[in-house]
């Protein structure tokens, strides 16, 4: 802790919010310099990058590597230089000058400077059937579900590349997977288009120009999935024993509305070149910055540009305030 | 007062790393089963959290009553655990 208190909120020199690969490569170059961090995530720490079964594309890894594993390794290094790691719900953040009141679930803090680096979460898809059978044949998260549909038949729906990479995962266990693609192509990257087409045709059979409309159960348990053929308008219906959906992400920025960090009309956060936000002393890097390009390489990056800036404006910031 | 804990776990799953690494910060012992080498056990996982997923952790008490949490859920695991 950097500071004992001021007040009653414990002090620390730097609060990132969330545990992903951009907070994580932040909490490695602080904490390696001797500045106190403390990192508060509700979730999986790695974010998204931990749930993703495999990561082809993270420069240096020339066979690629889990997502779970990476992860691990990115905890492992910042813990190791003596990041703080705790569990729970940023809901607020105040200026208050000096220091940023943090606010969670258990209390408040207090940072000289924060990081915000809460990323995305998979959207849902808003139809009939979806919230009902969360959980019990509606799924987000591949690598936690898949195992309970061993030879069961899957509904895929997207079109990116979560909903092709997870598809080839879902394959270690499902007998079929239909992949349902609102438009007339796929936005996942030609690599793994490739090889979804070549390694696993047998297993997965795309439809293209197909909206997802409800998801139909019967007994507690998913049965079905609706859809429409856009290019007939003709309804179409898929058995199945279960749903994933990948449709693309949502920024987790809901905490910020009412705070004074700016949020461009998607929801992301604003920065400048700087990666500091419409709030002094608060920053932003990774997936839930404006313009970022939801990469993990780009977020380890941003990580640690955004700890080099960090560093220079508790530099400023000794010189304002503790002279 | 915990008579012992089992987590059922598959080997992708962020989340189950996640439940395994607080228990073990708090000191807590617990028996992993692993749905990947014991997909046998998967009806069971499901008969006792009624969910098609992982994590589920369950606690069970000297009185042999059970508190079953799904996923990485710490409003609910820190109270089963007292």
């Amino acid at each position: 802790m950097g500071e004992p208190t001021a007040g009653q909120a414990p002090v620390h020199d730097v609060i990132m919010v969330g545990a992903g690969p951009a907070s994580l490569a932040a909490a490695i170059y602080t904490t390696r310099e001797d500045i106190e961090t403390l990192v508060i995530e509700k979730g999986a720490v790695g974010g998204m990058a931990a749930i993703t079964d495999w990561v082809d594309n993270y420069p240096g890894f020339p066979k690629g590597i889990a997502g779970l594993e990476y992860a691990e390794n990115l905890r492992a290094q910042a813990e190791r230089f003596g990041a703080k790691i705790d569990y729970g719900e940023v809901t607020d953040i105040r200026d208050e000058g000096k220091y940023k009141r943090v606010k969670t679930a258990e209390g408040e803090l207090l940072a000289k400077v924060v990081l915000i680096a809460t990323g995305t979460d998979y959207k849902k898809l808003g139809i009939p059937g979806e919230q009902e059978y969360y959980a019990h044949g509606v799924h987000y998260c591949a690598t936690c579900d898949g195992a309970f549909y061993r030879d069961k038949r899957l509904v895929v729906v997207g079109g990116g590349n979560s909903a092709v990479q997870e598809s080839i995962f879902l394959t270690r266990f499902a007998s079929h997977i239909d992949l349902l693609v609102r438009s007339d192509k796929m936005r996942a990257s030609e690599v793994l288009q490739r090889e979804l087409r070549d390694k696993h045709a047998d297993k997965v059979t795309i439809h293209f120009n197909t909206t997802t409309d409800e998801i139909v159960g019967q007994d507690g348990k998913v049965v079905r999935v609706t859809g429409t053929d856009t290019t007939n308008g003709q309804k179409v219906d898929f058995p199945t024993d279960g749903v994933f959906v990948f449709v693309g992400l949502k920024p987790n920025t809901e905490f910020l509305k009412t705070t004074s960090v700016e949020l461009d009309e998607v929801g992301l956060v604003k920065t400048n070149e700087r990666l500091e936000t419409s709030m002094p002393g608060v920053f932003a890097a990774g997936d839930v910055r404006s313009g970022a390009t939801m990469q993990i390489a780009s977020a380890t990056g941003e990580g640690a540009t955004a700890a080099l800036r960090i560093r220079e404006y508790l530099d400023e910031h000794a010189r304002q305030h503790e002279n | 007062m915990v008579k012992n804990i089992t987590i059922f776990t598959t080997n992708t799953c962020a989340y189950c790393a996640m439940v395994k690494r607080w228990l073990d910060a708090k000191g807590h012992n617990y028996e992993v089963v692993n749905l990947d080498t014991n997909p046998e056990r998967q009806a069971e996982a499901l008969a006792l959290s009624g969910a098609l997923t992982v994590p589920v952790t369950v606690v069970t008490k000297h009185d042999d009553s059970k508190e079953v949490v799904i996923g990485f859920n710490l409003a609910k695991l820190a109270p089963a655990l007292v």
